[in-house]
């Protein structure tokens, strides 16, 4: 009797399972016609991308954050764009004139720049676009971009208006920018999607124009023409586009993948033409990947108001017995730059040499140096022992990764244990900015290409700030440099100015962050600039 | 029974108003805000945020307007996500999560069930080992690592199945397996020991007595008991996987609901938060009531309206 039931059972199990087979022919045959109907598609250059995450917002001055910079930067496209060197080139402006004192400027737009819905793009769109990013409705976080505009700050932060915003539309195809000081820099910062303009007729018809592929409108190599939320996204080119004959891809199929394992399962499988590498593979594939440089730092804030890193020596001396070489060799092995200064590669000054080619290593990995200052600095401060140094981080694999390394140094190198405290991001992020941790993770990504977007962060009291450090030199270089229409003056500013804050030393660099990239050997042409953004208007397909 | 289902669904409220309060307060108590960013940002850029999405109004105003916007089921727009409203998240990522759910469900009850009993019928054979074996297999090995095994064996060397998306049946393969197995093997075990229970009881021998065959005394009078039980897990696991799960949304690049229960909370999206939690909250209270008039059903021994009489 039993016997029979078992069998029954197990013929009702085998069935469930066969059905599972079943199933999985079924998909065989499916998976031929995908096939075919991939070979019909291969006449058209379809580019094959993952985005990670639903990007935040195709509306330019809230999508302010890389998941939506990839799609919007060609979807769109401002006065200027970065080209493939990354340095800012003609774009929706044909060209422009800058005033003697290098304050203002005047663009002319191009007479054949015209919206994916056919309309012209005018300077009236600019103006209304940049108006918007700085009123305080809108909820830009990007608005602080738009303070370099005479008038910008006050009207974001209430006491001006948008009249006294130095943004004109001279006429249909003239746009006049008025800046608080000369920036040489002004149109490398306009590249970035938070200047981007917005069709103003569309805008005003629906104010929600920007959530769905059939209602967007955009101006660049791209059109949004399908897009299907946290699923997936598709443009097509865009035959508008002023400069459609060199955009060479058809259609550009974005997944939205946030796994960067699946991701790249899915490229060796050949569902995507680019992946990013898994962390535990970076040793195994580092060789066949694309390394380029990404303009930040992953560094760690030293607090000066609390002991004992009120002591320069004992803050230079923690500092120098960080062996930055062997953290990106040992630890994160993702092909990093170790950082021995806080300005970034693939930054030209005046003379065209690199900003931290000529600026050099400020600090550098020294032992016994360290530990001279480390016996230097406990005698001034009169300690027999060093006060307990806790070192926090937020949450995450590898930052406990860097973390532990660094624990080991201080450990090796000058004999202090050092304790570890970790939690969550976005508590972390509150209390650093509150001062309450003695030696913190902290990282930096620059919003815009220049040395400067790297050195205002460390002024007396800028929200980048987060160290309590405060040199009133330090500041009044900043604000010299800033105020400086001469580009070799202006860079010597700037390199007296880090100087000053290595001399103090109120962080420790640890590596300049890089993008590294797998790439299908079909595709060639995709660029990503230093600042973040990725451009398809020069990539192809074979 | 009229009078008890009416009790219940007041009862139902209350304990919905009590999760949403509890939620509301906890969630604002916890440190950080949705503007936190590791960039710069200047202090004027964060003021017109907390104004745009009403944080800087105190929190019994936050709350009343809360209330409101539960009771007319508008949770208004995502704070990170400012194009998009917590409905149209919910509305778009609930029917994908569901359609895996219910999937997952029907495969891990079935073949549970089956396993559980094969296992109890050939008590301490070597079927019944078998059967554990994957049982405690499908338990100790979290789904994850299932997940990206299947997917490198059946997707990336056989080339069999797709990697991951969401868009056709086969599609569905590898992450039904991944989920199932681990509610599957709660299952069986818990039927396999219920049943072992049951079958020796005085009932079952005056079965076996009265010449009954073995599928009817299984089928009818046995497993009936045996599956109490795993009803009663049935209520809280539909719940969870029918939500979505965020591991296995993630792998899968599957665009379900899953990832807004963790997501929200990292980034403190207060709307998302209390969207997922109310959604959450109601589904599963749903459930316990099904379970609960399900046991009637299995059971007439347990009578619902007992309690009014009493």
């Amino acid at each position: 009797m039993k016997k029979f039931l078992s069998l029954l059972l197990a013929g009702v199990l085998l069935f469930v399972m066969a059905a599972c087979t079943a199933n999985e022919n079924a998909g065989k045959e499916t998976d031929s016609k995908d096939d075919g109907k991939k070979e019909e598609e291969s006449a058209e250059k379809v580019l094959y991308l993952n985005n990670g995450q639903e990007p935040t917002s195709f509306d330019p001055p809230i999508g302010f954050d890389s998941v939506s910079w990839s799609a919007l930067n060609n979807l769109m496209e401002g006065l200027t764009r970065l080209g493939q060197n990354h340095e800012p080139e003609a774009a929706i402006a044909e060209k422009w004139d800058i005033s003697e004192d290098g304050k203002t400027y005047t663009f002319q737009i191009r007479e054949d720049a015209k919206w994916s819905n056919g309309d012209p793009v005018t300077a009236g769109d600019f103006e209304f676009a940049w108006k918007r990013l700085l009123n305080p409705d809108t909820g830009s976080s990007a608005a602080f971009l738009g303070y370099f505009i005479e008038g910008g700050e006050a009207y974001n932060n209430g006491e001006g208006s948008a009249d006294d915003v130095k943004v004109k539309a001279v006429d249909d195809k003239t746009f006049e920018v008025t800046l608080v000081s000369p920036q040489a820099y002004f149109l490398s910062v306009i590249t970035n999607p938070a200047f981007f303009p917005i069709n103003e007729k569309v805008a005003t018809e629906n104010p929600q124009w920007f959530a769905e592929a059939e209602s967007f409108v955009g101006n660049g190599p791209f059109n949004l023409t399908e897009w299907e939320h946290d699923s997936h996204f598709v443009m097509e080119k865009n035959d508008q586009y002023w400069d459609a004959e060199n955009v060479k891809l058809d259609k550009i199929n974005w997944a939205i993948i946030d796994d960067t394992n699946t991701e790249y399962q899915m490229y060796q499988t050949g569902e995507l033409d680019v992946s990013a590498v898994p962390s535990e593979l970076s040793e195994q594939l580092l060789g066949e990947a694309k390394v380029e440089d990404q303009a930040g730092d992953y560094f760690y804030r030293f607090n000066v108001n609390m002991e004992p890193f009120q002591n320069e020596n004992i803050r230079k001396a923690f500092a120098m017995a960080v062996d930055q070489k062997q953290i990106v060799d040992f630890v994160t092995k993702n092909g990093e730059k170790p950082a021995y200064g806080f300005v970034s590669y693939g930054f030209k000054d005046a003379d065209g040499k690199d900003f931290r080619e000529t600026a050099g290593d400020l600090v550098q990995t020294n032992l016994e140096e360290a530990k001279t200052l480390l016996k230097k600095g406990m005698e001034e401060e009169g300690y027999e022992t060093l006060p307990e140094v806790t070192l926090t981080y937020s949450t995450s694999d590898s930052h406990k990764k860097i973390a532990e390394a660094l624990q080991q140094m201080f450990k090796e190198n000058l004999g202090v244990e050092v304790k570890l405290a970790n939690m969550e991001w976005n508590v972390f992020a509150e209390e650093q900015k509150a001062l309450k941790f003695q030696l913190s993770r902290s990282s930096f990504l620059a919003d815009y290409a220049d040395p400067i977007n790297f050195l205002e962060n460390f002024q007396t009291g800028h929200s980048m700030n987060r160290t309590g450090w405060s040199s009133e030199k330090y500041d009044q270089l900043i604000k010299d440099a800033k105020n400086e229409a001469d580009e070799a003056k202006r860079f010597e500013l700037m390199y007296e100015a880090e100087k000053i804050l290595f001399e103090e030393m109120p962080i420790i660099p640890i590596h300049f962050y890089n993008q590294v990239y797998l790439y299908n050997d079909a595709v060639s042409g995709i660029v990503r600039h230093p600042v973040g953004y990725l451009e398809l208007k020069w990539a192809d397909k074979k | 029974m009229t009078g008890y289902i009416i009790k219940r669904l007041i009862a139902m409220v209350v304990t919905l108003w009590f999760i949403i309060t509890l939620t509301f307060f906890l969630m604002h108590s916890i440190p950080g805000s949705p503007f936190n960013e590791e960039r710069n940002t200047s202090e004027a850029v964060q003021r017109n945020l907390e104004k745009f999405y009403h944080l800087d109004e105190p929190l019994y105003v936050q709350y009343g307007m809360y209330l409101k916007s539960v009771a007319t089921f508008d949770f208004g727009p995502s704070i990170k996500k400012s194009s998009q409203t917590v409905n149209e998240m919910l509305g778009r990522g609930f029917p994908v999560s569901f359609e895996l759910g219910i999937v997952t469900l029907i495969v891990a009850v079935f073949s549970g069930i089956a396993l559980g009993i094969i296992a109890a019928l050939r008590h301490n054979g070597f079927i019944d080992y078998l059967a554990m074996t994957i049982a405690v297999l499908g338990i100790s090995v979290p789904n994850f690592v299932l997940a990206t095994l299947l997917i490198q064996q059946l997707a990336v060397n056989l080339a069999i199945l797709p990697v991951a998306t969401w868009s056709s049946p086969k599609h569905m393969i590898l992450p039904t397996l991944a989920l199932a197995t681990g509610p599957m093997a709660i299952i069986a075990r818990l039927t396999r020991s219920s049943m072992l229970e049951v079958l020796t009881q005085d009932y079952i021998k005056t079965a076996k007595a009265k010449g009954l065959s073995p599928v009817k005394i299984v089928f009818k009078h046995a497993l009936r008991n045996a599956l109490l039980p795993v009803v009663t897990v049935l209520g809280s696991l539909a719940a969870s996987i029918l939500t979505g799960t965020f591991v296995i949304e993630k792998i899968f690049a599957i665009p379900g609901m899953g990832k807004y229960f963790v997501e929200s909370i990292n980034t403190r999206d207060y709307p998302v938060i209390m969207g997922t939690t109310v959604f959450y909250s109601s589904i599963l209270i749903i459930m316990l009531f099904l379970v609960d008039i399900a046991y009637g059903v299995l059971d007439p021994r347990i009578k619902l309206h007992k309690k009014e009489a009493s």
